[in-house]
């Protein structure tokens, strides 16, 4: 896509500096990484064959391993599926998980359950990575020793005397936040039994400040919960909602309910961001603004709402305005505010601080939007981080003699001011338990290995208080323990299974005489149905409010300021060994496996530096060396760090690969971000591997006989205003270039089922879950950096990211792009050994070992969607791994080229069941793994020959457009155009993608 | 025979002469595969052997206690053949009369060849090998409640295995109710005559 039309993929292609069309297959791509050439490698296989090679190739042999005892219900080869809960800090995420002979190999969310209603994000589909992950620790450890879970319930039950005869003094418990109704009856419990212990709750990304912000403001702290399909006009300062922020499946799901056009309304987006979040992305107004500036905006906001409507309660706050709020902008959002009271919502992020929230409260409540568009509940059985200072001040002070740390790597993410490793030895004991021999479990003197969350029994409450239960798939494979097990033995003193300890809690929860029954269906719904609690009301103290915000208005501050972000793949780092998440590309950089420091273009031309430069990033008495990535769009003199790589952490292989760690910047009253940094280049650079001119799509020259016809029939990404959808539904379509006509002679296809499938550009996101959802269901290796970096990635489904408008002030907009499923299909004409073919449904199948390698299918596929095997990626797969593969989708070997099939293998799946059961398939009962995971719902597939089937309806939408249509590939899948909702009074030209003066 | 197939015939010979043999030679080896094409995959088919578990299996028992979708089985007596106590049932639960007369069949499918048509214990595998097999109509087991019969083929017992796995719970009952059938059938004769008549054993 040229950049004349409005779009670019990067700043190299804006600026003219990069070739015009990126080559899929760069010179020497197909060379190996050593560099021997074809010919050497050649000779190389020669020397090596000989007959001996030959007679050694016989068929393995294999055995067949029943049951012994067969379980009921187990029928080998037809996959299980147990609803379980994925607790996740305070959150809860209701899952519903495919099991195939009891082995756990992929995760939906449970349709059943508020917190995902079936949909899924990238982190809860990688997590079943994490379980099968090798480098996980796998034996308790004492004092560098491998142990055993007896020695160390020995060595507590020795221990716990003394304490129980002190009252715990000399006892401290530090642990991960949650909303667990039997760790918090335990925590309980054992706060009983250790009265005078200490407990301390530490998160290193938790909505700390949310808490404290609803403690200033209402004197309790609630907690949170959006209700974004109730909103019209939604503002989000420095907020990720949509992204990294708590309970963000729910959120995009409310988001793009409110969104959809065919209702004949839809919602504005207002963003106040300092980096380049995915709710930016998704904005229809963004405003650039440093993350310390954000309490001042918000003092500029209530002046100017109390302006237009002097009715409401309101904090007050005097502050400099700001030069980079344009006042008729912030007229326009407080119109929008004032107009759609009960109806709009506002929403902070974790990185401002308590008196942001506090005052976002008082307007929410102030608009009517508390009980609406937002609500607040009372934290149930939760653990809210906080108290970790405090205990860093009695271990240095020598007053802690035991410390047990229940999951968490303080010692490498805890703020560094505090020094955590320091003062872990001041204390003679500590107890670690953790998922890898973390930088805090070599500390410790104990290590435990912790259960991954599909391998054992606990329970967890969503926001709104309902209740789930969190049952194992599969038994711990390295015998791990979970917070319950370790914490329940602090608690009781005795080693109980924690399926006794949740079953005892619920005793609480369901009748006496029909607990059975009632425990039997909390377990196959996966939740306890009517156990939502009633939101709070809480109050308001304004003045409190408005003095908060009065000393959280900055002062200017010299030098650049440094802004704190969750990772979207990574997190907080708990992901940082999942190959999956590192290698997806990021929704906004397209960056994988690295996480160097976003600046502004600005910022760059400042400092006179340039993608990949290593510079020093000094902020108080700390600095760490990264690399820099210019970001279009990011606050000028904001420089944006990603939390969560720990390449130095032991996690294990993956984490130690790439990445750089910038919790070393991280201190206490500099949580969310920091000012006063410098930079300083290095003068080195460090490769990075990005994606973002991967998968380039070209636009082949026009032929004489389209010379004059409309250009824009080309664009790949067709986007309008909401204001033009209503006057013009069909602006998307495009008057086709050249008559309907292949060159090919045409199949026709008569037999029902048809698929097909749409993308709707609207609803989209662009958050990745998709891409990590296709993974897991088809067995999709990872490459690595390198790899990437020579365009070698293999995700069957990418996420292309389009700029818009100017560098300093761009505009994004999110296309997925899966294999289109062309009947009249490019790569079939060239493949000399007929390895992909048509079916009868129309499915553009790949016969894998068919397939010779010539590639010239990819070459010939003008949407780039074709992944090509350089290596055997999947050869050295550790066996723990191997478990984690489908076992209904074929893993592919050196050599074969790969594709998108619509998830076949759940077609025929689908095919054979309702046949087994003699019935027509039903619209919606096959689904392919993106869109199942899709938290939008932005894809629908099914039968196009149904004119009932959804899918054949959303091919009615008005904006729907086939990609490259003039190519005449006939496509099955195509897009929803995308809509974009600004302000009346500030629909101006950075949406819209027409040729602007700037560029040429 | 065209003459460009000549070296594709001349490939297949000394194919043939390379792996030393043709039909009808006996080797204990595994067949010779030259292309590996994939067949072999990475992944864990059902019923695969595993290196990774201890006890060499790549399939799973599920863990005890969970429940998968579509098994809510709320009714436990219905399932385990003992009441909430822990005690045998002893009335069989409500049955259709069609999931009744599938009981003899599933008899005759599963139970005859140990049990004999009959109840007896002397069926083939008596016969052939002596096995010793338990007689529904000895005075221990003629006492047995229905919920312990129901218990016997879901758990088995002594040599026996448990047929949770083949039989459904359904047809488990009806094959109680056989079993029962059965034993009064046996226990009516007894009382109506002494002496077996001709042809009975």
């Amino acid at each position: 896509m040229k950049h004349e039309h409005g779009y670019w993929r990067s700043l190299e292609q804006l600026s003219g500096s990069s070739h015009e069309s990126v080559d899929e297959f760069a010179a020497g791509v197909a060379e190996p990484p050593q560099r021997v050439s074809r010919r050497e490698m050649l000779s190389l296989l020669g020397a090596s064959m000989s007959f001996a090679g030959l007679v050694a190739c016989r068929k393995p042999a294999e055995a067949i391993v029943p049951f012994v005892q067969a379980p009921e219900n187990v029928i080998p080869g037809v996959p299980k599926y147990y609803a379980t809960n994925m607790p996740f800090g305070l959150d809860a995420y209701g899952l519903l998980v495919e099991s195939h002979e009891g082995r756990p190999t992929k995760i939906e969310g449970n349709r059943l359950h508020p917190s995902t209603h079936g949909a899924s994000n990238s982190w809860i589909q990688a997590s079943i990575l994490d379980l099968y992950d090798p480098d996980r620790s796998q034996t308790v450890r004492h004092l560098g020793q491998t142990g055993d879970w007896q020695a160390f319930v020995t060595a507590w039950t020795e221990m716990e005397s003394e304490y129980l005869a002190s009252g715990g003094s000399g006892l401290a418990l530090l642990g991960e936040s949650f909303a667990s109704p039997t760790l918090a009856r335990l925590g309980q419990a054992f706060s009983a039994r250790f009265p005078h212990a200490i407990r301390a709750t530490y998160e290193p990304v938790g909505d700390d400040t949310s808490f404290a912000g609803m403690e200033l403001a209402a004197g309790e702290p609630y907690r949170v919960m959006l209700r974004l399909e109730n909103a019209e006009v939604v503002l989000s300062l420095d907020s990720d909602f949509l992204g990294v922020e708590a309970d963000a499946v729910r959120n995009t799901r409310g988001f793009a309910a409110a969104r959809d056009p065919e209702r004949g309304s839809m919602n504005r987006l207002w963003v106040v961001e300092s980096n380049y979040s995915l709710t930016g992305a998704n904005a229809d107004h963004r405003l650039r603004l440093a993350a310390a500036d954000v309490p001042a905006f918000v003092s500029m906001l209530t002046a100017e709402l109390r302006k237009r409507a002097g009715d409401l309660t309101l904090p007050a706050a005097s502050s400099r305005p700001l030069p980079q709020v344009d006042a008729r902008w912030l007229a326009a959002l407080v119109d929008d505010l004032t107009h759609h009271r009960g109806r709009s919502l506002i929403v902070a992020g974790r990185r401002q601080p308590a008196a942001v929230h506090a005052a976002v409260y008082a307007l929410n409540r102030a608009l009517g939007n508390v009980g609406a568009s937002v609500s607040y509940y009372e934290p149930l059985d939760a653990a809210l981080p906080r108290g970790l200072e405090p205990l860093v001040r009695a271990m240095r002070d020598g007053q802690v003699s035991t410390l047990v740390i229940l999951g968490c790597d303080p010692v490498s993410n805890a703020p560094a001011d505090l020094a955590f490793g320091e003062a872990m030895e001041q204390v003679p004991v500590t107890v670690h338990l953790s998922s890898y021999l973390d930088a805090t479990s070599v500390k410790a003197s104990w290590h435990l290995n912790r259960a991954h969350y599909l391998e054992s029994w606990g329970d967890v409450r969503a926001v709104d208080g309902t209740l789930g239960v969190t049952q194992p798939l599969i038994a711990p494979l390295f015998d791990g323990k979970s917070p319950v097990d370790v914490l329940g033995l602090l608690a009781t003193g005795t080693d109980a299974p924690a399926y006794e300890r949740v079953r005892e809690t619920w005793k609480t929860f369901l009748d006496d005489g029909s607990f059975e029954k009632e425990w039997r269906r909390v377990l196959h719904d996966g939740l306890l149905d009517g156990s939502a609690v009633v939101a709070a009301s809480p109050a308001l103290t304004i003045d409190r409010v408005s003095d908060a915000l009065n000393d959280a208005i900055a002062v200017p501050s010299d030098g650049y300021e440094v802004v704190f972000q969750a990772s979207p793949a990574l997190f907080d780092g708990r992901f940082a060994n999942n190959g999956w998440l590192q290698e997806v590309p990021d929704a906004l950089t397209k960056l994988s496996w690295d996480n160097p420091a976003l600046i502004s273009p600005h910022a760059a031309d400042a400092l006179g530096i340039s993608n990949g430069e290593m510079v020093k990033i000094t902020v108080g008495q700390n600095t760490i060396a990264l690399p820099v990535w210019i970001m279009p769009g990011l606050a000028e003199r904001s420089i944006v760090l990603y939390l969560g790589h720990r390449p130095a952490g032991g996690v294990g292989r993956i984490a130690s690969r790439s990445g750089f760690d910038v919790y070393p910047l991280r201190t206490t009253r500099a949580m969310g971000h920091a000012g006063g940094a410098t930079l300083e280049a290095t003068g080195t650079n460090y490769a990075l591997a990005t994606t973002q001119e991967h998968g380039t799509m070209n636009e082949p020259n026009l032929a004489p006989w389209q010379k004059g016809k409309p250009e824009r029939a080309r664009d790949l990404v067709r986007q309008g205003t909401f204001e033009q959808f209503r006057r013009d539904p069909e602006f998307a379509r495009r008057e086709l270039a050249f008559p309907e006509r292949s060159l090919w002679q045409e199949r026709r296809f008569e037999q029902s089922p048809q698929w097909g499938m749409t993308i709707d550009l609207n609803a989209c996101v662009g958050c990745n879950a998709c891409v990590v959802a296709c993974q897991s269901e088809n067995n999709i290796p990872i490459v690595g950096k390198q790899q990437v970096g020579e365009g070698r990635e293999m995700h069957w489904l990418r996420v292309d990211r389009y700029f818009t408008g100017a560098a300093d002030d761009a505009a994004v907009v999110f296309q997925a792009v899966p294999c289109m499923q062309c009947e009249n299909a490019p790569c079939e004409q060239v493949c000399p050994v007929g390895a992909t073919v048509h079916d009868e449904q129309g499915l553009n199948a790949m016969v894998y070992n068919r397939c010779i390698g010539t590639r010239y299918c990819s070459n010939n596929c003008p949407y780039k969607v074709r992944r090509f095997n350089y290596f055997n990626f999947t050869k050295d797969t550790p066996e723990s791994l191997a478990l984690a593969y489908n076992p209904d989708v074929t893993v592919r070997s050196r050599g074969v080229m790969e594709k998108c099939t619509y998830c076949v293998q759940r077609i025929n799946e689908g095919l054979i069941e309702a046949k087994l059961s003699g019935r027509p398939l039903s619209d919606g009962e096959i689904r392919t793994a993106c869109q199942q995971a899709c938290p939008a719902t932005a894809i629908e597939f099914g039968d196009i020959r149904d004119d009932s089937s959804r899918v054949s309806r959303s091919k009615l939408n008005p904006r729907n457009y086939v990609l490259l249509e003039e190519l005449f590939t006939k496509p099955r899948t195509t897009f929803l155009a995308k809509l974009r909702n600004p302000h009346p009074e500030l629909a101006q030209a950075d949406l819209d993608p027409t040729p602007s003066e700037g560029h040429h | 025979m065209p003459r460009a197939s000549w070296p594709a015939m001349a490939m297949v010979l000394l194919a043939l002469v390379a792996t030393g043999c043709v039909r009808g030679c006996n080797s204990s080896r595994p067949p010779i595969h030259l292309n590996p094409n994939m067949d072999n995959q990475p992944r864990y088919d059902p019923q695969q052997a595993s290196d990774f578990f201890y006890d060499g299996k790549g399939m799973r028992a599920p863990v005890e206690g969970t429940v998968a979708r579509g098994e809510l089985q709320q009714d436990r007596p219905f399932h385990t053949g003992t009441d909430s106590a822990g005690n045998f049932l002893t009335e069989i639960p409500p049955l259709t009369p069609a999931q009744l007369a599938r009981g003899p069949e599933r008899y005759a499918i599963y139970c005859e060849p140990c049990h004999d048509p009959r109840g007896l214990g002397q069926g083939i595998l008596y016969e052939y090998g002596g096995v010793p097999t338990a007689s529904f109509h000895d005075e221990q087991r003629s006492a047995y409640p229905p919920g312990r019969l129901f218990d016997v083929i879901t758990n088995g017992s002594g040599l026996m295995q448990g047929y949770r796995y083949p039989i459904p719970p359904a047809d488990r009952w009806a094959i109680v109710a056989h079993v029962q059938q059965l034993q009064r059938a046996r226990q009516d004769r007894a009382h109506a005559t002494s002496a077996p008549p001709e042809g009975t054993r």
